[in-house]
Parts: structure tokens; sequence; C-alpha cells
């Protein structure tokens, strides 16, 4: 079963090429089933080949379909690799996608660019399928291009606002500085190893001393790869700017599937960032980092995307964290978990924005617990799992990285249980918001099955996503797992998120205290728009980097290198009028010509 | 003379033989059809002698003649170069009226004279085979006394040839009196006892570098050159962009090779300078070109001068690297030439030659796969990957960094780059809209012969573009 | 000695001889020039012809035929000289010589038959010969 693997991209990617070719001749639905069936079949070859290789010894499987490219002693075969990391990341990219496929089909089925959405979706997950499954870095690199494009083209899919194609051009050079690095992460590899293949990499790679320069340069090349994938400090501000492409997009690229790329690019080179314990704490410091301030932009957006936005950035910090700190399965397991609920939550506001007139303020909803109920209740069982209530899945990955933190750095620990207080707050803030209070009429139309069957099952793993711990003790050392029993550290682990959600009651749901008596004080609102502009970033960035290149855009208007290459030109025709003179067409002329040219070359040929 | 050496000169004596029928053919009965077939199947013949020389060694045949496996290979390129611009002729010339036939036979003997050329080693032959070729380019590029310019341009290449060829006999003359040697090899062993250069062979070197400028259009030896291609019927011009420039450029390196010229560093530092002239006022002057045969024209300039790169290298590295990239580099731009000629010639009607850039307006919309073949040719000519022209350059380009020709290489670059504006612009002005192009009333007839000689050409040249091993193969071993 | 001297001294001879060209030429037209009488009297461009007042225009056209035959005659004229050398030689030529003289011969004959059958030997004009083929069919 498992050598049927090589299908799992390519029916995607005739899905994809069947679209863009013929797409505007398909009928609506024929689009439907193309589009979601060839994901569809991906996934169903998923769950096979996933269960042959579960239950069987776990042996990592290589597939080679043949050579991609051999250049020196280069060579690339286009083969992929697959271990019990790999089998994760398929089901959730095959699963999860399904499931928004299926969605989308509802969703997008006015949109006039139907087949063109369908399309791009087929090719962003044929992409995000060759870089989870790469043999070799290179055709990582492939996919990791592959979905970067996929992102942009879906962000900017509505391409018609011009703010949208902003925000794709946005996301896509920001990502771009991240590839950059990642590049030069494989070519240093490539020079000091002379392989690209991942497992002879990491093999070779285990010869250096730990702490040297070349893995701390390796792995900090690739850390900031991932950084910019995964949308982390300090590249972490292009992901509430891609809340601009549809929703379905936001759930699948921006949500389950390409932001945590990163985390599995860490993960798959793993071993390099043991020998480099410096990046290795800064994985760390960077995740926490990142969880604090992306959560605080969370408690004060209005937006509904915006919020999850923020909320995504917050959770792969846990997972950067937990990598950081050597969990490394915990880390896979919160990425798996997190696909399920923030998938389910992306989904749940789709829902809310297609039955509420596209509205995004969450000001302006209100109690929609009654009309609709789906969505109410989706959002709930997401949220709590995302706030890691006890029972959801979110619990079960969320405890384990914070107690594994704890054991590494109980600094850590705390900054992540703030963090976990912060996600309480926010996540059930929205749901008060939205779904409680004095009831909003608006409410337009119902949503169908096909929009309502993946809310469902994404619920159902929400809730029980926890018990699909894939063994991952093939993959990573196993971790001395401290057996603790309960303790003060797991019960303040548990009562954060419990703690958060009272907090949102008594602001938003009971109405016992005011935001606006908190934001009414001078430091209060300075602190409130602080973090509602996402740190200020945009404007640091906007300072430091681009008010520069734009003034040195600006000096260079009248382009100073052009001016060059215009002179040529000029001189070019000068000399064409000139020698053209020459051409009178009289013989006499061109016979003395000669005979002068002859005296003259003569000349040359004795003086010199 | 013995067997062997028969076998060796057969291929110039059959098409002697082939001249001298061709002629009989007429005296018998006018028919041209029939003549373009002799002369055809003169060729063939021809060739087929040529390929029963085969690979044999190479032969002395008289003083004056020695044949070798490179002179041959030459000689086929000639033989075919000859029979496609018969292919264009049978086209250009059928529907037109007057006497046509003598043009097959000029043709033949101007073959003989390229042929003569292209095996010597001595300097009769030089100028028996040169002044062959000549005289009967004369003739050709005034056969059609009816269009306009044909006569004024047969007379300044009869008179511009007859300057030229004083200069060739006056460096003849002075090469002999130092060395009283008229044979290549006799002056090689002259110039190799002195130990110092001599300002006479000197002289007489650069002489004879004039001369051969003037057949090459070198600059400062170009003028004649657009006037001549654009007065001549565009088969023949063809045939004297490739076949004459080409037999002398053999002749010319061959010289230098067998003679020793190589020694003379000053000789190869006027060929520098005729180079970087050729390549700058070839590509300066074609920029703005409406009329394509004069735009051709000034291109081939250029060419010649690209191809002098390799030939200076020489002086530097070993003559085999030199035989290889000059030989390539003939090959890819014989196919070009005569690709892009022929096209011109297909195109031009008794009424008009196709030779203003307004002919050729939406030419994509009526003639696409004349418009496709020519599109080919243009990009060969300006060296684009994929063509057999772009591995031709890279092959000058090679031999001029192993002979670390840094100048002339970078006069290459610039050269090359001037050289797009034009070909693309021609490009350009096929693919624009139909409206503006000329009327339909005055589209020429569908050439069969010449389009399936253009087809097999652009095959060719993409098929050496691709892969030229099996080319570079043949040509390694020749020298 | 260097590379210069020695060109110099080996181009002597050659500067000398451009130099005595040059003063040949010089003297030759600037002695006439110098030396000739001018005069600007009525008949002074008048060619002398022994008295007798010139008449006509010296641009007498002759037919293009007349060309024809004299470069003919040139042509077969000066190929027979070659035959002199031949027959002087002719014993140490042997057969091998004999062969090529018969091939030069034979060439020589085909461009005979060649121009005798377009009618280049024909004194006749077109014109001529198209009314002495009318006359020939009234007959």
């Amino acid at each position: 079963m498992i050598e049927w693997l090589w299908l799992a991209p390519l029916f995607p990617l005739l899905g994809f090429l069947i679209l863009i070719l013929a797409g505007d001749k398909l009928s609506g639905p024929a689009v439907a089933w193309v589009g979601v069936g060839s994901v569809g079949l991906s996934a169903i070859l998923a769950a096979l080949v996933g269960t042959a290789f579960l239950s069987g010894d776990q042996v990592p499987y290589r597939l080679v379909l043949g050579s991609w490219m051999v250049v020196g002693d280069l060579s690339l075969p286009f083969g992929f690799y697959l271990d019990a990391l790999s089998v994760t990341m398929l089901f959730v990219v095959t699963g999860v996608g399904f499931l928004i496929h299926v969605y989308s089909a509802d969703f997008m089925a006015d949109d006039a660019g139907y087949a063109r959405f369908f399309a791009y979706m087929n090719l962003f997950v044929s992409a995000m399928l060759v870089l989870v499954l790469a043999d070799n870095l290179a055709m990582l690199y492939l996919g990791w291009e592959g979905v970067g494009l996929g992102s942009y083209l879906l962000i900017g899919f509505w391409y018609e606002d011009p703010n949208n194609g902003y925000a794709a051009r946005k996301v896509f050079v920001m990502t771009r500085v991240g590839d950059t690095s990642l590049a030069l992460g494989l070519f240093l590899l490539f020079t000091q190893l002379h392989t690209l293949d991942i497992q002879a990499v990491l093999r070779a790679s285990s010869q250096w001393q730990a702490g040297t320069w070349l893995p701390v340069a390796a792995s900090a090349l690739l850390l900031g790869g991932a950084v910019g994938k995964s949308a982390q400090l300090p590249l972490q501000t292009w992901l509430p700017d891609a809340m601009a492409g549809p929703t379905p997009v936001s759930a699948l690229i921006h949500a389950a599937t390409m932001v945590t790329a990163g985390v599995y690019l860490i993960a798959r080179t793993h071993t390099l960032f043991t020998l480099a314990p410096a990046v290795q704490f800064a994985v760390a410091l960077v995740g926490t980092v990142t969880l604090l301030i992306a959560g605080c932009s969370a408690l004060v957006q209005t937006d509904i995307k915006r919020i999850l936005a923020y909320s995504t950035i917050s959770q792969i910090g846990y997972m950067f964290l937990a990598l950081g700190v050597g969990a490394w399965s915990a880390a896979i397991f919160h990425l798996l978990t997190h696909a399920f609920f923030k998938a389910l939550l992306f989904l749940a506001a789709g829902a809310v924005i297609f039955c509420f007139h596209h509205e995004h303020d969450i000001f302006r909803m209100g109690g929609l617990r009654k009309a609709m109920p789906v969505a109410f209740w989706s959002f709930v069982i997401g949220s709590a799992a995302l706030a890691a209530l006890p029972l959801t899945s979110g619990y079960y990955s969320k405890h384990d990285i914070l107690l594994a933190t704890f054991d590494a750095s109980p600094g850590l620990w705390a900054a992540g249980c703030l963090g976990a207080l912060i996600t309480g707050i926010y996540s059930f803030r929205l749901v008060f918001v939205v779904f409680f209070g004095p009831e909003r009429p608006g409410v337009e139309r119902a949503i169908g099955w096909r929009m309502g069957l993946p809310l469902l099952v994404l619920c159902g793993l929400a809730l029980l996503g926890g018990l699909l711990r894939i063994p991952l003790d093939s993959v990573f050392p196993v971790a001395v797992e401290a057996h603790r029993g309960f303790d003060a550290v797991s019960g303040i682990t548990l009562a954060a998120p419990v703690a958060g959600l009272a907090i949102a009651a008594l602001f938003y749901l009971t109405g016992t205290f005011s935001v606006r008596r908190l934001v009414s004080s001078g430091w209060g609102r300075g602190i409130q728009n602080y973090w509602f502009s996402g740190w200020g970033l945009d404007s640091l960035y906007n300072a430091l980097l681009i008010r520069p290149f734009k003034a040195i855009a600006g000096f260079n208007k009248d382009d100073v290198v052009d001016a060059g290459y215009t002179a040529i030109a000029k001189l070019s025709l000068g000399l064409h009028y000139l020698t053209s003179a020459s051409q009178t067409g009289r013989l006499r002329g061109y016979a003395a010509a000669m005979g002068f040219g002859a005296v003259l070359i003569i000349a040359v040929g004795l003086l010199s | 003379m013995n067997s062997s050496q028969l076998i060796a000169f057969l291929p110039v004596i059959c098409i002697a033989a082939a001249a001298v029928v061709v002629m009989l053919t007429i005296a018998v009965r006018r028919h041209f059809t029939l003549t373009c077939l002799m002369a055809g199947l003169g060729l063939l013949v021809s060739l087929l002698a040529l390929a029963m020389a085969g690979r044999q060694g190479p032969v002395q045949v008289t003083p004056l003649i020695r044949v070798d496996a490179y002179g041959r290979f030459v000689m086929a390129l000639l033989l075919a170069a000859g029979l496609a611009v018969i292919a264009f002729c049978y086209d250009y010339f059928k529907n037109r009226e007057g006497e046509n036939e003598e043009l097959l036979f000029l043709i033949l003997a101007a073959l003989l004279g390229a042929s003569v050329l292209v095996t010597s080693c001595h300097f009769a032959t030089f100028f028996i085979g040169l002044e062959t070729l000549s005289v009967s380019l004369f003739v050709l590029v005034g056969y059609v006394l009816g269009q306009s310019g044909s006569l004024e341009a047969a007379v300044k290449y009869l008179v511009l040839s007859g300057v030229s060829s004083a200069f060739l006999l006056m460096g003849m003359a002075l090469i002999y009196a130092q060395c009283g040697q008229l044979n290549f090899s006799g002056i090689e062993q002259y110039l190799a006892s002195q130990e110092l250069f001599n300002g006479m062979v000197l002289t007489g070197i650069v002489f004879i570098v004039a001369g051969v400028g003037f057949k090459l259009s070198l600059v400062p030896f170009h003028l004649w050159t657009p006037d001549v291609y654009e007065g001549a019927p565009a088969p023949v011009t063809a045939f004297i962009a490739t076949v004459s420039k080409g037999a002398v450029f053999i002749l010319l390196l061959r010289f230098f090779l067998s003679s020793g010229g190589y020694f003379y560093g000053p000789a190869l530092t006027v060929f520098s300078v005729m180079a970087v002239a050729s390549i700058l006022v070839g590509n300066v002057l074609a920029l703005l070109q409406n009329n394509v045969k004069r735009m051709l024209a000034y291109s081939s300039i250029a060419h010649m001068g690209y191809l002098l790169i390799a030939f200076i290298a020489g002086g530097r590295i070993a003559p085999n690297l030199v035989v290889e990239s000059v030989t390539f580099y003939l090959v890819a731009y014989f196919m070009t030439t005569l690709g892009a000629f022929g096209v011109v010639s297909i195109l031009s009607t008794p009424q008009a030659e196709a030779v203003a850039l307004s002919f050729y307006h939406g030419l994509f919309w009526r003639r696409p796969g004349l418009a496709a073949i020519f599109t080919f040719m243009l990009l060969s000519l300006a060296g684009i990957p994929l063509t057999a022209g772009f591995i031709g350059k890279f092959y000058i380009f090679a031999a001029g960094a192993d002979g670390r020709l840094w100048g002339l290489l970078l006069m290459l670059i610039i050269g090359s780059g001037l050289g797009l504006y034009y070909y693309l612009r021609l490009i350009v002005v096929m693919s624009m809209s139909q409206e503006t192009g000329i009327d339909a009333g005055h589209e020429a007839a569908f050439g069969r012969v010449s389009s399936v000689i253009l087809a097999v050409l652009t095959v060719l040249l993409v098929w050496f573009g691709i892969y030229p091993g099996y080319l570079m193969s043949l040509i390694q071993g020749l020298y | 000695m260097n590379i210069e001297a020695t060109l110099v001294s080996d181009l002597l001879p050659l500067i000398v001889y451009f130099g005595a060209v040059l003063a040949v030429t010089g003297v030759m037209l600037g002695g006439a020039y110098f030396l000739g009488q001018r005069h600007s009297a009525k008949a002074a461009n008048e060619p002398f012809e022994s008295g007798i007042v010139p008449a006509g225009d010296v641009h007498i056209r002759f037919s293009i035929q007349f060309y024809l035959l004299a470069i003919f005659f040139v042509i077969f004229d000066m190929e027979s000289v070659f035959l002199f050398a031949w027959s002087v030689a002719l014993r140490e030529s042997g057969w091998p010589g004999f062969i090529e003289a018969l091939i030069f011969i034979g060439v020589l004959l085909a461009a005979l038959i060649y121009l005798w059958s377009i009618g280049a030997l024909d004194w006749r004009t077109r014109r001529q010969r198209i009314d002495a083929q009318k006359s020939g069919r009234r007959e």
C-alpha cells in the first residue's frame, strides 16, 4: 500500500491542471467534484497509507520515483520519505484539507472564480504534500515555495480590491525574507556535507561538535526560514494581513497547514538543533515572546478573523516553545490538535461571516446563539480546545508542552501559563461577544450541509483529537517524561485557562467589569492602541526598512544606472548616423576608402 | 597523377565537368528546370565523389593543390550551400522572363573557384581560385539587368574587387620577393629560418589581409557590402554571403596555419583592429536599417568580425581548436544566412524584391511557416540558445577565452547586445497586426523547392543547437 | 638589433620605390603643368588634325557584336598560346600531358559549340534575324 504514496500529491496536482486548463468550461458541480474529489482521493489514500504504516513496524519508508537533477556531485532524486512525523503531517494536510474543501464547495459557490479558487487550493495541497513528504531538502524547498505561491494566489484571490493585492504582496515579500534564510541554510549544508538528502544530512551533521559555528549557523538559518513561514517574531506581522483571503483559505493555509511548516522543518531537522543549544534556546524564546505578544494583540482586536489570526501566531508560539525545550512530540501533537480546533474556529467564523452579510466586526454581532446553533457550538468547542480547557484535545497537547517547559525552564513555564490565561480570555471574549448578549437581527441565510458537516466532524476532532496521539518515538529521541502527580505546577497549568474563561465571563458576559473603564485612563487606551496595532511592529518596520528603502529608491528615481544604458543607446545611435554617412553609394569614395584603409592597416601593422 | 590523387581531386573535376555539361545542355536545349536539374545533379555527383574520398589522408594532388579532410569537409559545406542556392534560384527565376539558364553555369563556375580556393596550398591556386570565384560573381550580381541597382552593384563589385586583387597581388609579390617561395609550406620554412620579423614579409601579409578583407567585407573594406547585397538577386546574395566569404575565410585560415603567419604578432594586431572595427561598425550600421538585405549585409560584417576573434586566438591556442571553432561557426553561419536570404528570395516577386521592412509587417499572419523560419534564423544570428548560432558563438567565446583575448570578447558581448536590437526589431515587425502590412495582391508564389530546403535548414539549425555533439565530433577530427 | 630597426632597414628599398613612383608621376604631371604653354585662344582646345576641322561626335556606337567577337578572338587566341607551350614540350609531358591537352581542347570545343548555338557568332542584330526568318518563311 505504501508504495502508492506518490499518488497523494499527484491527485491534487491533476485537479489543479484540470481546473486551470478547463475550469471555465466545467459546470459548478463539476468543478466542485474535481476540486474536492482530488483532495478526497488523496485523503483516502493517506488514510490507507497511514494505517498501513502505523500498523507495521514503523520503519521509515523511502520511495524514489526518479532523478530530478544531477549536477556535479549534487544528485537530487525525486523521492518521498515516510515516517511517523510525515504520516502525522499527511493526515493533517489531507484530512483537514478535505474537510475545508467540502466546506468551500458551499462557501464559494456564488463566487465568479469558483474554478480558479479550487485550482489554487489543489495546487496548494499538492505543494504542501510535497513539502511534508520530501526526501531531500531541495524538494522540501520546492514544496516550501509552492505553498508560498499558493498562499500568495489565494490571499489575493479577490484581486479586484487593490488592498487584497497589497496584502498578498506583503505576505509574499515577508515570507521571502525567511525563504532566503532557508535557502542560505541549504547552501551551507550542501557546501559542508555535499548532500541534501535529509537523513544523510542529519547523519553527517551528527559528527559535528556540538555548539561549534557550523551547527549554530546552519540551524540559525533554518530557524530564519521557519520563523518566516510560521509567522513568529520578528516576521509575524504578515499573518493578520493574510486574512484578506477567503475564510476557507485562512482556515487551511494560515491556520492548519502552511504556517506550521516551520514547526515541521525544525522537527524534521531536530538533530541539528540539539547540536546548537543556543539556537534551540532561541527557538524557545522566540516562541514565548511571540505567544505573549500575539495573545495581547488578540485581546484587543475587533475583527473576528484577526483575533483568530493572532491566536494562530500565539499557538504556533507554543509549538516553538515546545521545540525549543526539546519536547518534540508535544510540539507535533499540538500542531495536530491545533489544526483541528483552529480549522474549526475559522470555518465557524466563516459561517458567521457568510450568514451575517460579510460582517467582520464582532461588536456589530451579538446574540447569535439561537440563530446559529451549529456555529455557536462549533465556537464553544473550538474555543474550549484553543483555551485548553480540560478534556478537550488542546488540553492534552498544551498541558504536555507546559509541563515539559517547566522541566526545562520555570521562567518560560510561567510565561506560558500567562499566555494560557490570555488565551482563555480572548477566546471566550469572542464567544461571549458574538453569541451572547442582546440578539441582533441580520442573519441572512442558513448554512447548508456541505458547510455543516465539516463543522460537525471538526467539532468531534477538536473534542476527541487528544486520543489521536500518533506515536512519534520512532522519530524523536524519547523524552524523559516526568511522571509527576498532581502538584502545584500542573494545578496552575490547569487553572490558568479556566481563570481566563472566568475573567472573560466577568467582563463580557455578566458585565461585572467594564473594558470601557479600563481604557478610559490614558495609559490604558495607549496600551490598547499599541496592542491593536500588533505592538507597532508594522510601523517599526515601516520606519526602519521601508522608509529608507523608499528614500533610496526615490533618490534613484531617474534611474542613475539606466542613464548609463541610455547613454550607450544614444552613443550607438550617434555612431549609426556617423557611419551611415560613409555609405554614400559612390564608387570612387569606396575605392578611395579602400586605399586609405590599406594604408591605415599597414601603419598599424608596422607601428605595433 | 596516381589513383589516390585522382580520387582526391575527383570532386573538383566533377564540378568542372558539370559546368561543361550544363553549358552543352543549354546549347542543345534551353530549358530552365532541366538546367537546374543538371546543375543539382552535378553537385550531388561531386558530393558523392567527396564521400568516396572519405577519410583519405592528406593528398598532395599537384604542387598547387593539397586535399585533406578539412578541405573536403569545407568543400562539402560549400557544395551543399550551392545546392541550396540552386533551389532558391529555381523558385526565384522560374517565372521570370529572359534567359536565366546561364545562371547555373555561373554558380558552378563560382563553386569550382571556391573549391580550388579551399584546397589550395600555393599562391597560384590562391589567386586563380579567387579570381574564378570573383569573375563568376560579377556576372551573377548583375544578372537581373532589369532590376534597379543590379548593374550598379555589379560594376561596383567589379571595380572594387579589382582594387582588392591588386592589393593581393602586391602582397604576394612582396612575400615572394623576400622568401623566393610561392608555396605556403616553403614560406613557412623560410620564416622559421629567420630569427627576426621581416618588414617586407609583414607588409606583404598586411597587403594580403587587405585583399582578403575586401572579400570578407571587413572594416575598412566593407563599404561595398550593402550596395552589392541589395542590388544582387536574393539567391545570389545568399551565395556571396556564404560560399564566397566562407571559402575565402578558410583559405585565410589555411594560409596562416600553414605558412606561419601566426609568427607575425603585428599581423594579428591588424586583425584585432579590423575585428573590433567590423563588430562595432557592422552592428551600429545595422541598427536603424529599414532595408532587410542591407541589414543582413551589415550583420554579416559583424559576423565576420566575430569569426576573426577565433582566428586571432590561433596565435595563442592549438590550431585544431581554432579550426574547430571557426568551422562550427561557419556551418552555423552558412545555415542561418542561407535561411534568411532564402526567405527573402521566396518573398520576392519579379516586380519587387522583398527588402523593405514594411514588406514584413504581419508576416506571421500571412505566411506563418515562413515567418517562423525567419524568426529562427534571426534568433540564430543573434546567438540565442537552442539554435546553432548560439553554439557557434559559444565556440568563439571559448576560443577567445582560451586565447585570453578579453578586449575582443568584450566587443563580442557589446556587438551581440547591439545585434539583438535589430534582429528582434524585425521579429516584432513580423508579428505586428496585418492591417498595416502590404496588401495581399503582391503576394509571392509559394516556392515549394525553396520551402523544403528552408524547412531542412531550420530543423538542422535547431538540431545542432540542442545536440551539437554530432557536428562537433565530425569537426573535431578534421585538423 | 631591435625589431623596429629591422623593419626600417628592410623596408628601405620599398620606401625608396614608393618615393620613386611618386616622384616620377609628380615630375611627369608637374613638368607638363609648369613647362607647358597656356593659351586661351578660341580654338586652343580643338584637337589638331592637320588643319582639318574635326566633324561629328567621338562617341560612336559600335554594335555589341563587335565587342563580343573581339573578346572571343582574344580568348581563343590566348588559349592557342597554351597549346604552343604544350607542343614545345610534347615529348617531355608524355601521355598525361596529351590527355590534359585533350581535355583542354575539349572544353574549348564545348564552349565553341555553346557560343555557336546561342547565336553569339551571328553578326546580325535581333531585328535582322527576325526579318531573315520572316523572309525565309515567305520563300
